[in-house]
This record gives C-alpha cells, structure tokens and sequence, in this order.
C-alpha cells in the first residue's frame, strides 16, 4: 500500500460523482497506478451494488429525485394548458369557496345583489317629473340644445302664478346631425329638475364667469337631494319653481345682452338674476345648518 | 308520519306566502314616531332680576312663544308642557346684574341641543330695553315692545310689533308680520309672505330690506328713505309716501308690482319689464323709451313734477302699475 493512497471517503466520493473534475482526474491517475486503490474501489463498488438496489424502492417512494418533480410539474401544466375554460373557472371557484368563511361572504353578497336591485327598481314616492333622456350619442360636430322650463305664467286672480307641472316639464335633449337617430334611455322618475346645472356652457360675457363659478361650487356643496327633514315636499315643488324661473330669466337676459352688449338695464337684470340664484342656494344651505344647530 | 308531512308542507307554504308578500310590498316607511316629548315636562315659571337694558339669546325648538316687554328690571319665562329649563347668565354689567343671559335646559342630555327650550307655550316677560336674539325650530312667534329683535326659525309665521330700534327676521317657512316698528329692517321668508304696517327709521341711514322667494311682500306707510324689495315668483305691493331723496327699489322675475302712491308724488322712475305691461294712474312723462315688441322694455321718466327720490321697478314677467291713494 502506498503511503500516497486514497482515503476510502474519496474513493467514495468518486463513485458517487461528488469530486470536482481535476480531482477526479487526479483519483482516476491515482487508482491506474495503485494497485491497493484499485482494490479499494473494487470493493467500494461491489458494496453499492449489493446496498443500492436494497433501498432504491424506499428511497425513490420517500424523495422523489429532481427529474420526478419536473416531470409532474411539466404534465401539470400540459394538463392545465389544454383545459377548457370553463373547468377553469371552476377551479378557481372551488379552490376560492373551499374556505367556509368565502364562501359564506360570497353568499351574502348574492343575496344583497339580489336585495339591490329590487329595491332600485320599486318606484320612488312622490313624483314631481319626469326628468328625461340625455343622449349618449354626442360627436364632436354635435348641436346641443338646452330646453329651459318654460315659465308661462298665467293670471289667476290678478296674480301671477307659474304652474310647477309646467315648469317641471324641463327636458334636456341632446341631438345629433351626424347620428340622427337619438339614443333615449329609460325615464327616470325623480324629484329634482335640472336647476342647478350650469346655465350655459362657454362664452360668459364679461362679468359672467364668478357668478357661475359661485353657483357650481353651490351646487355641489348643496346637493340636489336634500335631507326631506331640510326641505318639505311643498317646499320642493316652490324651491323648484323659483329656480326655474330664475333659470329662465338668465336665459332670457342673456339673449338680450348677446344681442345689444350695450343694454345696461339687461346687464343688471342679469346680474340680479344670478345673484337671485346665488340666494336661493345660499338658503338651502342656511337652512340646513340652521336645522342643524337646533338638534 | 303523516302529521310530520302535514306540518312539513304546511311550514313551506307559510315561508312562500310570507316571503312573496315581503316581496310585492312596496318598502314601507315605518309609521312616524309622535312628536318626543322630553322626560320630566310640565309648567315651570322662573324669574331673574337683570339689567335694563339686556341682551337675552332664546333658542326654542317648538311651541307658541310669546315675547313682551314689560317695564321691569326682571325676566320671568312660563313653559307650560316642556321641560325644566334654567337661566344663564353669560355676562354682567357694571352694577352685577345681568346683561346677557340666555337660558339651558336644567336636564341635559347629550347630543341635543341642551340652550334650546320648548313647550306647548312658552311666554316671556323682558325689561323694554331688550335684545332678543332669537332661533327656534317650528314655532309661531309673536314679540311685542322691545327694543330690539333678531329672529330665525325654520318654520312657522313670526309676529313682530312695537320693535322700537330694528328688526332682523328669517324664516323659511313661514311669514313675517311687521307692525310699528323702527329702526334698520331686515327680513327673508323662503316661502312666506311678508306683511309691514306702519315702520320707519330710527335713525338716519335706517335702511328696509324685504326679500322673499315664492312669498308676496306687501308694505304699508314704510317710511324708510331706503327701500329695497325682491321677491323671485311673488309680487309685490307699496302703499305710502316717497320720501325726498330716497331710493326705492322693487323688484320680483314671476310676479306683478303693484303701488299705491299719494297723488302728489313727484319722483323720478325707472320701469323695466318684458310680457307684461306698465300703467300708471298718476301724471306720468317719458324720459326715454324702449318698449318695442318681444324685447326687453324699459321706460324712464318722471311722476309728478319729478324730484329727487328715485323708484326702480323691474319685473320679468309681470306687470307693474301704479294707482292713486
């Protein structure tokens, strides 16, 4: 034996692959040249021979090696890619409703979906118009025309009274020259007209534009759908009134100022027409922090 | 085993019948609950010594309210059915009696407003040189000989009477009565009326101020040099004097302006309407004139031998006309 012969441990090794090439190199120069070693790996490999087969069942059952698993996973996703999608989606049901807490959440929310919309669909209370139609088919060369309430006021007893039904005809309605097939979507029946919506759209005359800017932050800070212990139903159909003759008088004047700029007495009665407006706002708005502050 | 079905079947259809008419049954509002009554109401009175010239902040929620001025240093306040209230006094003169006070709720609770009172009448006797500052929910008020009134409700009319030095009044759902009272004048209705008998100022430079949305306005021997009235679809009616160098202006969008004016009057006048017309029973010259068809109109001239007072009237869709007293 020489006294530069191989460890039992590396020869081991060596036959288990485990050495780094220019070990083995040097091992397989080695064992060509030792007799001993020679013998040692010998022996080392007819004791594999006996022991591999022995455990190979228990060990390929315990760890599957590294090929197994690619090859499972590769035949998972073959299996997954050639699915059809709606074993898909019941996949992913299942394994989503396999946890009894989802699946007691998921049935709560189809039972309020089915809650919501019946309670959307009931007819609402009170109604005061029927607001409509606002078409969706706008194209850039489109015409809006904007229908006003008409205020015709008749005399009744040497006053004038304007008829809310009248008044809560007010209809917007868009149209088309390029698409002249209008698109109505269904009537809603609501409470509230239109009146806060901006008056006009571009091109204020001078002076113009704080009023509306004034008015639209109104708007959102009043709201259309006031709390009922704010404003009465009678109080409403007024409210309503009042604002569309307001409307009305803006529309007016403003004609008449585009018209004759140089109409000083149409300019203040515009003037006072939008701040009437400003007003009648600011008091919903009063009116609520009043009711507020008395709770 | 029979009996078992029987029950059975009979369960299920009880479960359809019931569910199928929670279903068509429109969602119901539960019915209204009555009106809360606080715990412990009854009749209280109470009184307090004060100054005589005070500043009394009153805050009823509901109930008759009566407010009259009497010509001593106390203040006595009757709830009958409401609840147990108390004084407070938030300021003190130089003598060590109060100069404001306001009143609390002896039962406080919390989330409510506890400086609010209520009941079925609620009456208060105040020194005459009182300011009362006033805020109630649903109430009718009626105030009488004080000094001064500043009031604000949400519903309910408001009856003022004998205010010697102003009025301030806002309510949105009622109406405002003014009967001979003085000073600056201010009042608002959203949808009431407003009615002024007999005021003018107590001061010079005392200015009206009459606004209304839905509601009329109507005054009678207004003397203020300074007027101002709008109202947005009511109308609006003046019977009185015009005052040298005074301005008057009334305006209304929906409704008729309507003057009853001594035939004497002399002053200048500035009308503007458009649908409706203008007519006037006094002497009348044209300044200038604008009254072609489908635009707006407006005349300016002279009544009378004209003058230095001014009247303004502008409507968009009524008529305005002037008659002789």
């Amino acid at each position: 034996m020489n006294t530069n012969c191989l460890d039992i441990g590396i020869i081991q090794a060596f036959l288990d692959g485990e050495l780094p090439v220019d070990e083995v190199t040097r091992v397989s120069d080695h064992i060509g040249n030792c007799n001993s070693c020679a013998m040692l790996l010998s022996e080392a490999e007819e004791e594999n021979s006996v022991v591999f087969p022995a455990l190979a069942r228990e060990m390929d059952s315990m760890v599957p090696t590294q090929r197994l698993w690619a090859r499972i996973n590769d035949s998972i996703q073959v299996e997954k890619a050639s699915a059809p999608w709606y074993r898909k989606i019941y996949g992913i049901l299942a394994a989503g409703l396999a946890s009894p807490s989802i699946a007691m959440a998921a049935g709560l929310l189809i039972v309020g979906s089915f809650l919501a919309v019946f309670l959307l669909n009931r007819p609402t209370a009170p109604v005061f118009e029927v607001a409509a139609n606002r078409s969706t088919a706008v194209t850039p060369d489109s015409e809006t025309r904007e229908i006003l309430p008409i205020a015709a006021a008749v005399e009744n007893g040497g006053e004038h009274v304007a008829p809310a039904s009248r008044i809560a005809q007010a209809a917007v309605q868009t149209a088309s020259y390029r698409t002249p097939r209008i698109r109505v979507e269904r009537a809603v029946y609501t409470t509230a007209t239109q009146p806060n919506a901006p008056v006009q759209d571009a091109g204020y005359l001078p002076g113009e534009e704080s009023y509306v800017r004034t008015i639209a932050s109104l708007n959102k800070s009043v709201g259309t759908d006031q709390d009922p212990s704010v404003m009465r139903a009678s109080e409403r159909v007024s409210y309503e009134r009042d604002m569309a003759v307001v409307d009305l008088t803006i529309k007016k004047m403003r004609e008449t100022v585009k018209q004759d700029p140089k109409n000083d007495t149409a300019k203040q009665m515009l003037t006072a027409a939008y701040q009437n407006k400003i007003d009648l706002l600011n008091s919903v708005a009063q009116k609520e922090e009043l009711v507020a502050s008395l709770r | 085993m029979t009996t078992i079905r029987y029950k059975f079947v009979l369960a299920v259809l009880t479960a359809a019948v019931s569910g199928a008419l929670s279903l068509s049954t429109p969602g119901q509002t539960p019915p209204p609950m009555p009106p809360h009554r606080l715990e412990a109401a009854g009749t209280y009175e109470r009184a307090i010594a004060v100054a005589p010239t005070l500043n009394l902040t009153l805050c009823v929620t509901e109930g008759n309210l009566k407010v009259n001025g009497w010509n001593r240093n106390e203040v006595r306040l009757f709830v009958e059915d409401g609840p147990k209230f108390s004084f407070k006094v938030i300021d003190k003169g130089a003598g060590g009696q109060p100069v404001w006070i306001s009143t609390t709720n002896a039962a406080p609770r919390p989330g409510v407003n506890n400086d609010c009172i209520s009941g079925r009448a609620v009456e208060i006797d105040v020194p005459l040189g009182t300011s009362l500052n006033l805020s109630g929910k649903a109430i009718d008020a009626q105030i009488d000989g004080i000094r001064k009134v500043e009031v604000k409700t949400v519903g309910g009319d408001i009856n003022i009477r004998n205010i010697k030095e102003g009025v301030k009044a806002n309510t949105y759902e009622g109406d405002v009565i003014v009967e001979e009272s003085w000073g600056q004048v201010a009042l608002e209705s959203s949808t009431g009326n407003i009615v002024v008998v007999d005021s003018g100022p107590s001061d010079i430079g005392d200015t009206f101020k009459a606004k209304t949305n839905s509601g009329a306005v109507s005054l009678t021997r207004v003397t203020h040099r300074a007027i101002e009235v709008n109202s947005i679809s009511g109308s609006v009616y003046f019977s009185g004097d015009l005052k040298n160098g005074g301005t008057y202006a009334f305006g209304t969008s929906n409704g008729i302006i309507r003057l009853a004016l001594p035939p004497t009057t002399a002053c200048k006048i500035a009308a503007t309407f458009t649908s409706g017309g203008f007519d006037s029973e006094l002497p009348f010259s044209i300044d200038t004139e604008n009254v072609a068809p489908d635009e707006l109109k407006s005349v300016v001239g002279r009544l009378g031998s004209g003058g230095d007072a001014l009247l303004k009237l502008t409507t968009v869709a009524g008529m305005i006309g002037i008659k002789k007293q």
